[in-house]
C-alpha cells in the first residue's frame, strides 16, 4: 500500500449553499497503484466531478486525506498545487480545454513552459507527443480548424508531453461521436498498455465495463470498486432498485 | 529568462489578435505622448535658435531701457510710464566708467518708418535710429559694403544712413546702394554702408532696419526724449562689473535713495536668454499638464480593456492554472500585456509628435529639435501608466479559480 500512486483516505468535501451544508463527498478511501486503468464512475451529482477536483490537486478537502504519488497534497498551498499539477498529472477534458488562438503544437508545449523547459527541448517534446496520438501533419492548425476527436488527441499528447505520474480523464468521450470516442478509448487502451496510469471519470456504465477496475460513486459515497464489467452492471441494477 | 520572453510572446499573441481595439484603447495615450514629445520639440527649437539668435547684442555688451522688453504675468504699464526718461546726459556720463569701452546712445522712433528711392519704396516696417559710432560695436553689425557712421558725421550733422540687408534687397535690388539717395519722411540721406544679413528670429527679419547720425536724426525727423543705451564692458569678462557701476552711476545721478527700487531695466544675452527660459518653463509646465491628463484617461482606457481582456480570457486563464501556471505568472502575464500595451501607445505617441513638430519645421519654418530626455520621459510614463492601471485587472485574473474559470464559456 505504500508505493501506491494514489492513496485517499475518508475523503470529504462539503460546500456552503445557501446556509445548507451540501456533503459533494463523504468519506471517499481507496488506492490506485501505478499502471492502473481505473474508471471513476455514477450520475450527475455523485461526486465524481468533485473527487476529480480533489485528485487533480484543483481542489482541497474539506477533511480526510490523499496522497499522491508519496507527497502529502493535504494544506499545500496555491504554488505547490499548481507546481504538482504541472509534473504529476495530464488533464484530459471533456470539452478538451485547449487555448483557442494557439495552434496544436504550442498547445501542448504549455506544460513546459509553466516547467521552465527551453523552447528548443520544449519543441522538439511536443512534437514527439503529437507524432505519438498521430498528429504529426496537424501541428501547425489551430483548434478550429481541427476535428473533435483531433483536438482531443491534441490533449492527450498534452497531457503526456509533461510525463506525469496519473493520467486524469474527465468524460473525454461526451462530446464526440461513438466511432470517434471509441477510437480516443483505444488511444488510453494502448497507454494503458504502455505503462501510463489513467484514471477516467464517466457517468457511463459501458464506458466504465471496459475498464480493469471500476469505482462507482454514488451520494458522495463509494458503494463499488471491483474489476470494470461487474462494478459496471452491478450499479446499474443498483440504482434501478433506487 | 525563457519565462520572460515566453510572457512577452504570449502578450504580443494577444495584441496581435486584437489589432482595432488595443490601437482604439491606445488613443489616449498616444495623444498624450505625442503632445509632449511635440510641444518639447518646438520649445527645445525655439530655445536653441534663440541661444544662438539673442547673441545679437555685440560681446560683453549689455542694454539699459525705461521700458522692460517683455512681461509676463499682471503688470503696471504706468508705473513704467511715470519712470523720468534716459537722456543723452546720463549715457554720456556713463563713458568715465573703468570698466566701460563704448556707450552707444540710441533714438528709436516709435514707429517704423517707409524709406524711398525715387523709384521705390519700402513698407512702413524699416526702423530708424539716431545713433553714434558706438551703435556698430553695442549691436554687433558687420559691414558688408562701405563703412558703419563716424565721429564727423555726428559732429558735422551729416545726412547719412546705413541701412540693413533688407532695404538694400528692396531699395536697391541687383544695384550698388554706396552714395545713393534714400528718403525718410521725405528727408534725403545718403547711403555709406551696408550691412551683413543677420537672418530672422521668430519669423521675424532682423534686417529692416537704418541708422543715421543722431544729429541729422534730430534735426531731420525731431528729437526722441528717451534714450535706449548699449553698454559695451572694457571685455566680455568685465561685463559684470561694467553692470554694477552703470546701475551704481545712474541710480546716483537718477537721484534715488538706496531703498527705492531702480527706475531702468537692464538686459543683456542672458537676461533674454532667461525671459525666453522662464517662457519654456510655462510652457513645459502646461504640457505635462496636457500629458498627464492624457495619461490618465488613457490609462484608465487601458485599465478598461485588460478587464475586459480578463473576462473574455476567463477560460484561459483556469486552463493555464490547470496546467501548472502559478498565481504569479498569471499576474506578470498580464501586467507585461497593459504594459507592453501602453509602451507601445507610447511609442506611436512619440513618433507622431515628433512627425508634428518635423512637419511643423518643413511646412512653417519653425524650429524644431527633439530632445532625447522628451523621448525617453514619454516611453517611461506610458510604461509606468500601462503598469499602474494594469495591476488592479492583473490581481483579478491571478485570483481566479481554475475550475470556475475553465466552466466559463
Amino acid at each position: 500500500m505504500d508505493d501506491a500512486l494514489i492513496l485517499v483516505e475518508d475523503l470529504c468535501r462539503y460546500y456552503e449553499v445557501g446556509g445548507e451544508t451540501v456533503r459533494a463527498l463523504d468519506g471517499v478511501s481507496f488506492a490506485i497503484e501505478r499502471g492502473e486503468w481505473v474508471a471513476i464512475v455514477g450520475q450527475s451529482g455523485s461526486g465524481k466531478s468533485t473527487l476529480m477536483n480533489l485528485i487533480g490537486c484543483l481542489d482541497t478537502p474539506s477533511s480526510g486525506s490523499y496522497r499522491l504519488n508519496g507527497a502529502d497534497v493535504q494544506g499545500l498551498a496555491d504554488d505547490a498545487l499548481a507546481d504538482l499539477r504541472n509534473k504529476e498529472i495530464g488533464f484530459v477534458f471533456q470539452t478538451f480545454q485547449l487555448l483557442p488562438r494557439a495552434t496544436a503544437l504550442a498547445n501542448v508545449e504549455l506544460p513546459l513552459v509553466y516547467r521552465g523547459v527551453s523552447r528548443r527541448e520544449r519543441r522538439d517534446r511536443a512534437e514527439a507527443a503529437l507524432a505519438a496520438v498521430g498528429l504529426t501533419n496537424r501541428m501547425h492548425h489551430r483548434p478550429n480548424e481541427l476535428s473533435g476527436g483531433q483536438r482531443q488527441r491534441v490533449a492527450i499528447a498534452r497531457a503526456l508531453v509533461g510525463e506525469p505520474s496519473l493520467l486524469l480523464a474527465d468524460e473525454p468521450t461526451g462530446n464526440l461521436d461513438s466511432s470517434t470516442g471509441e477510437e480516443i478509448i483505444r488511444l488510453f487502451d494502448d497507454l494503458h498498455r504502455r505503462g501510463h496510469t489513467i484514471l477516467l471519470v464517466t457517468h457511463e456504465p459501458r464506458l466504465a465495463a471496459r475498464c480493469p477496475r471500476a469505482i462507482r460513486l454514488t451520494d458522495g459515497r463509494v458503494v463499488g470498486d471491483g474489476p470494470g464489467a461487474e462494478v459496471a452492471t452491478l450499479t446499474a441494477a443498483r440504482v434501478v432498485h433506487a | 529568462m525563457t519565462a520572460l520572453l515566453d510572457t512577452i510572446a504570449m502578450a504580443l499573441g494577444t495584441l496581435r489578435a486584437n489589432v482595432l481595439r488595443s490601437v482604439l484603447t491606445l488613443l489616449g495615450i498616444v495623444i498624450g505622448a505625442s503632445t509632449v514629445v511635440a510641444m518639447m520639440s518646438l520649445t527645445e527649437g525655439f530655445r536653441l535658435k534663440l541661444t544662438s539668435d539673442f547673441a545679437a547684442l555685440g560681446a560683453g555688451a549689455f542694454q539699459v531701457q525705461k521700458w522692460p522688453a517683455l512681461q509676463f504675468g499682471p503688470h503696471d504699464h504706468r508705473k513704467y510710464e511715470r519712470r523720468p526718461d534716459l537722456t543723452r546726459e546720463q549715457g554720456e556720463a556713463l563713458r568715465e566708467l573703468p570698466h566701460v569701452a563704448y556707450v552707444s546712445i540710441e533714438e528709436w522712433a516709435r514707429r517704423p518708418e517707409a524709406l524711398a528711392t525715387r523709384d521705390r519704396t519700402t513698407k512702413q516696417n524699416i526702423s530708424v535710429c539716431g545713433a553714434l559710432p558706438d551703435y556698430e560695436r553695442a549691436n554687433g553689425v558687420d559691414i558688408a559694403l562701405g563703412r558703419f557712421l563716424s565721429h564727423t558725421d555726428v559732429q558735422l550733422g551729416r545726412r547719412v544712413i546705413v541701412i540693413g540687408a533688407d532695404v538694400q534687397d528692396i531699395l536697391f535690388p541687383g544695384q550698388d546702394p554706396l552714395g545713393q539717395e534714400v528718403r525718410v519722411r521725405g528727408v534725403p540721406f545718403e547711403v555709406i554702408g551696408v550691412a551683413e544679413r543677420e537672418g530672422s528670429l521668430l519669423g521675424q527679419s532682423k534686417d529692416g532696419w537704418a541708422v543715421v547720425p543722431w544729429t541729422a536724426y534730430e534735426r531731420a525727423l525731431g528729437k526722441v526724449r528717451n534714450n535706449n543705451i548699449a553698454v559695451v564692458a572694457t571685455t566680455p569678462d568685465d561685463a559684470p562689473r561694467a553692470l554694477e557701476e552703470v546701475v551704481a552711476k545712474l541710480r546716483r545721478i537718477r537721484g534715488l535713495a538706496p531703498h527705492e527700487e531702480s527706475d531702468f531695466e537692464i538686459f543683456s544675452n542672458d537676461t533674454s536668454a532667461q525671459l525666453f527660459d522662464n517662457l519654456a518653463k510655462m510652457v513645459g509646465a502646461a504640457t505635462f499638464g496636457v500629458c498627464a491628463l492624457a495619461l490618465l484617461v488613457g490609462g484608465i482606457g487601458v485599465m478598461n480593456i485588460m478587464l475586459v481582456s480578463v473576462t473574455e480570457r476567463t477560460r484561459e486563464i483556469g486552463i493555464r492554472m490547470a496546467l501548472g501556471a502559478r498565481r504569479r505568472r498569471i499576474l506578470s502575464q498580464f501586467l507585461v500585456e497593459s504594459v507592453f500595451l501602453s509602451a507601445l501607445g507610447g511609442l506611436v505617441g512619440v513618433l507622431l509628435g515628433a512627425g508634428l513638430a518635423l512637419g511643423a519645421r518643413e511646412i512653417w519654418q519653425v524650429p524644431a529639435s527633439i530632445p532625447a530626455w522628451a523621448v525617453i520621459v514619454s516611453l517611461a510614463s506610458a510604461g509606468g501608466a500601462g503598469l499602474l492601471f494594469g495591476i488592479y485587472p492583473a490581481a483579478r485574473a491571478s485570483k481566479l479559480d481554475p475550475v470556475e474559470a475553465m466552466r466559463t464559456e
